[in-house]
């Protein structure tokens, strides 16, 4: 420092001290950065080695001296530890080197997450038995309506009936038995409660017309010859009675000289159909 | 010569021997690594400059090791420790760079 004063304060040689001055400069500075560690202040810092000479020197002859063995040794440490550091540090997950605190940070934010994922199963669980339950409603309001269609069918005459029930012979051979007598019989079936009535091959449904044709009785148009033959399903009990109240089917149609069997059955079977006709007009006001 | 071999060796058997850190010194690895580089630059530099003694450097070195983990594990005692870590690598990284400029400078004379 003292060297590179010199030149500075005497001004006297403007020339020559302008270099000196750089490069007095320039080394101190260097060696201020230096730091403590490596301030090892030896003789050799007066010798004329280039910082490149001395790195080819040290390279090359290896020289097994102390200092080479101990700073091997340390280097050796070194990379021990910068392969363990870079190994860990690529292989483990982001786990493995992280601190405390960040490791409380993420097991928080671990909890919320299955708090959060709790909270949506317990939702989507929910949710799955309320589309369950209105599945299950879904399936008996279709049982319902198959139910209902059934007896509907039934009504209409699209199906065969059976059940318990009677079968009506009226044999009005050489009588006046019209279409007006078996109308009668028919309503006063109905109103006592049968379900599905058949009049020799023709079902009788909501629309059956009857009518006399020339002797005869048209029943929606066909043609029924006697004995009528009417079978009946409903109960029994309440049929027969009906037919045979004073006053009523029965006995005015012996009255006009027509014998009428009526016999019970368990099993009755109402086998004529008829196809359901579509309307054309009316429509269903229900959804 | 014998240093570089040193630190190859080191290097090739943290990799192939894959030893075990105790989970207690596993905090204090990478920083202590990164003062141990900064040791390392400095003795080089000091190697440059013709001033290099491996009493000094054996003591610089291991006193930065130490004294990094000391920092670190006060940091996290005191509940700063990330602040406090990378403050540290942040000064060391500072350090490397200049005695990295001085070495550029030996060797490139640029």
């Amino acid at each position: 420092m003292s060297s590179g004063r010199e030149p500075m304060t005497t001004d006297q040689t403007p020339a020559e001290p302008g270099k000196p001055t750089d490069e007095t400069l320039s080394g101190p500075a260097e060696g201020a950065v230096d730091g403590p560690e490596d301030a090892g202040e030896s003789a050799e810092a007066a010798q004329p080695f280039t910082g490149r000479q001395r790195l080819v020197n040290g390279l090359w002859p290896p020289r097994l001296t102390r200092a080479q063995l101990i700073v091997a040794l340390l280097l050796f440490g070194l990379g021990l530890g910068l392969a363990i550091q870079v190994r860990s540090t690529n292989e483990s997950s982001v786990l493995r080197g992280a601190r405390q605190e960040d490791l409380v940070r993420i097991l928080d934010e671990l909890d919320n997450r299955t708090e959060r994922l709790h909270e949506e199963k317990q939702r989507l669980e929910k949710q799955q038995t309320e589309l369950e339950n209105s599945s299950d409603q879904a399936e008996e309001a279709r049982k319902q309506t198959a139910q209902k269609e059934r007896q509907l069918a039934v009504l209409a005459g699209t199906v065969a009936a059976q059940g318990p029930g009677i079968t009506m012979k009226i044999d009005a051979s050489g009588s006046a038995v019209e279409s007006d007598m078996l109308l009668d019989a028919v309503q006063e079936l109905r109103a006592a409660g049968a379900e599905a009535i058949q009049i020799g091959k023709v079902r009788v449904i909501a629309s059956t017309y009857f009518s006399d044709v020339g002797g005869a009785v048209e029943i929606d148009g066909r043609k029924v010859t006697q004995p009528y033959v009417i079978k009946v399903i409903g109960k029994p009990e309440d049929l027969e009675p009906a037919l045979n109240i004073p006053g009523g089917v029965v006995q005015s149609l012996e009255k006009e000289q027509a014998t009428v069997s009526i016999e019970r059955s368990e099993k009755i079977v109402v086998d004529a159909l008829r196809s359901a006709k579509r309307p054309d007009y009316a429509r269903s006001s229900s959804r | 010569m014998i240093a570089v071999l040193g630190l190859v060796v080191g290097v090739v058997v943290g990799l192939v021997v894959r030893p075990v850190v105790p989970t207690v010194v596993e905090p204090y690895l990478p920083i202590a690594v990164v003062a141990a580089l900064d040791a390392v630059f400095g003795g080089f530099r000091a190697m440059l400059d013709g001033i290099f003694d491996d009493k000094v450097f054996v003591v610089s070195f291991l006193s930065n090791v130490v004294v990094a983990a000391l920092i670190v594990f006060l940091g996290d005692k005191l509940g700063v420790g990330a602040q406090l870590s990378t403050g540290v690598v942040v000064v060391l990284g500072i350090r490397i760079f200049s005695n990295a400029a001085a070495i550029r400078r030996h060797v490139f004379r640029a």
